[in-house]
């Protein structure tokens, strides 16, 4: 019996632990539906906190960014000379103009100000978004409501340093909407450490939620990544783990899989030798790998007792899912990523991808980290052609149902979670 | 420190040709060069580079990782041309991502080192 193998609990299957998702077949007009897409938008994306950056992106008062959200619009998150994190609406109070861009007024910026002037007729903001000054005042009228005018708040939130808006005032705040679970294991990790960032984004034709779900299952690996691992299909089944070795918790609308994998190479105390054409001699030289560089940060005291919830052997990492589109993993080998997915149209998305590790102590540890960023990258891009390969086939209508096995527990489980949001809002609405 | 004749530390010299193509400061800059490259040129390059890189990588570690001079940040870089073509030398035997089709990420952010 090979080592992973071994990793086999031989436990039931997971999805008849939720018996509200049922085991029949699935429809996935949820994802090529122009009306569903609209529901989905008014019902989800306007009322549920939204990740937009970290907090590293405001390093000083007086910076900020923008994020153009298409249907939700542009906004701008800045660090106000009070030390706070704001959000606003990208709008001025005069005329409307967008107040903060740079040459193209549909392109994303940062920078440091100490105010927003309006590029129209010169209106002045604080970086709270309150209005400063107003260019020829004299000529407005008594009507003018000086003390009011302003870029319009979002309300904003940061938790372990991911800053969070939400477009709706009525909703719970951040904590009560994700959970004391999910707020405790979290902030277990020292994410301000982790600043050595790389970053990625791509535009994807697909619904957001075919998206997602390359990321939902280990069923995948073998097939669409199977020649990373073994030229042989049958051998590259094999270097994938036992799908009873993973840990589920569907705590809806949030979830956690945690995921099993090698054990990191021991402290090099000898040449790796000739050079071979052989990615693992590469792995084996610059010390990482898909799972990670083999050299763990011994300083950064990560590894806390919330990690790895549900006890699998070999952990590897557990992914939080953030409803509705964020993933955020933290590793055992000392890094994290974030995979967002921010919806355009029913079938397109905004793709991001951002890893984040240590500063590297030498050349060793930030060639690691290279390695370790470049294998991702691979996957991903892989993943990101199935994506639309799905998308462009299931838009024809031609199939009505599909099939989800067990290992397919949480796909299962975020379509379910989405149709409910939007049902309950539209619910909501008819009262 | 080692002496420098041409733009590498002298004990890689022999890596020169290799330079003005590989030693690319930017992630964006090697995918892009890789994509311009034949799978045969990629390996040369490879087979170049890869029995001199442990050695590279023990000579580097004794410099401070955030210091490094300019020759040494150009055989650093030669490094992470490495392993950028490490995946279509050794396991999809051409430049591209197999089944990657129109699939392209913009890097956003990376290390200034």
């Amino acid at each position: 019996m090979s080592s992973i193998e071994k990793l086999a609990t031989g436990r039931a299957k997971y999805t008849l632990d939720y018996p509200e998702l049922g085991t029949g077949p699935v429809s996935y007009e949820d994802s090529i539906s122009e009306e569903f897409y609209q529901a989905e938008h008014e019902a989800i994306f306007r009322r549920t906190w939204l990740k937009v950056g970290r907090v590293e992106q405001l390093p000083r008062n007086g910076t900020f960014f923008t994020r153009e959200f298409r249907g939700l619009g542009s906004i701008v998150i800045s660090r106000h000379t009070d030390g706070e994190v704001y959000a606003l609406h990208n709008v001025c109070a005069h005329r409307g103009n967008k107040v903060v861009w740079q040459e193209h007024p549909g392109e994303e910026s940062k920078g440091s100000a100490r105010q927003f002037q309006c590029k129209y007729h010169g209106w002045r903001y604080g970086l709270d978004g309150r209005c400063s000054y107003v260019t020829k005042r004299d000529q407005f009228f008594d009507s003018l409501p000086d003390d009011e005018l302003g870029m319009p708040q979002l309300r904003c939130e940061v938790l372990a340093g991911f800053i969070f808006v939400n477009f709706s005032q009525d909703a719970p705040t951040l904590r009560d909407f994700l959970g004391e679970k999910l707020v405790t294991e979290l902030e277990a990790w020292p994410f301000e450490k982790f600043t050595n960032h790389w970053g990625f984004k791509t535009l994807i034709k697909g619904n957001w939620k075919i998206g997602i779900d390359a990321l939902l299952e280990w069923y995948h690996p073998a097939y669409v990544h199977g020649r990373f691992l073994n030229a042989d299909m049958s051998k590259a089944e094999k270097l994938v783990p036992p799908m009873d070795s993973y840990h589920y918790d569907l705590f809806a609308p949030h979830m956690l899989t945690s995921v099993p994998g090698p054990p990191p190479l021991k402290k090099r105390t000898q040449s790796v030798g000739p050079a071979q054409r052989d990615q693992d001699w590469v792995y084996r030289l610059f010390r990482g790998g898909i799972f990670g560089p083999d050299d763990l940060p011994e300083d950064i005291d990560y590894l806390t007792p919330e990690r790895n919830p549900g006890n699998i052997q070999y952990w590897s990492n557990d992914q939080y899912w953030l409803f509705p589109n964020l993933s955020i993993q933290l590793w055992h080998r000392g890094y994290y990523i974030t995979y967002q997915y921010i919806p355009e149209s029913v079938g397109t998305h905004s793709y991001e991808v951002d890893i984040y590790f240590p500063e590297p102590k030498n050349v060793t540890e930030r060639l690691g980290q290279e390695l370790v960023v470049d294998s991702t990258i691979e996957f991903a891009m892989q993943d990101t052609n199935t994506v639309e390969a799905t998308w462009s086939a299931l838009n024809n209508r031609a199939q009505g149902t599909f099939h989800l096995s067990d290992m397919e527990l949480m796909i299962r489980q975020f379509h379910h979670v989405v149709r409910e949001a939007v049902a309950a809002h539209q619910a909501g609405k008819e009262k | 420190m080692s002496t420098t004749t041409g733009t590498l530390p002298g004990k890689f010299s022999v890596l020169e040709p290799w330079v003005e193509d590989w030693a690319l400061a930017s992630r964006p800059e090697r995918y892009a060069k890789r994509l311009t490259k034949t799978i045969d040129e990629l390996g040369e390059f490879y087979d170049a580079i890869a029995p001199l890189a442990e050695e590279a990588i023990a000579y580097l570690d004794t410099f401070e990782v955030n210091d490094l001079p300019e020759a040494e940040t150009r055989l650093l870089h030669l490094l992470y041309s490495m392993i950028m073509v490490s995946y279509p030398v050794n396991i999809f035997k051409q430049p591209r991502i197999p089944d990657s089709g129109a699939a392209f990420f913009n890097a956003t952010v990376e290390p200034a080192i």
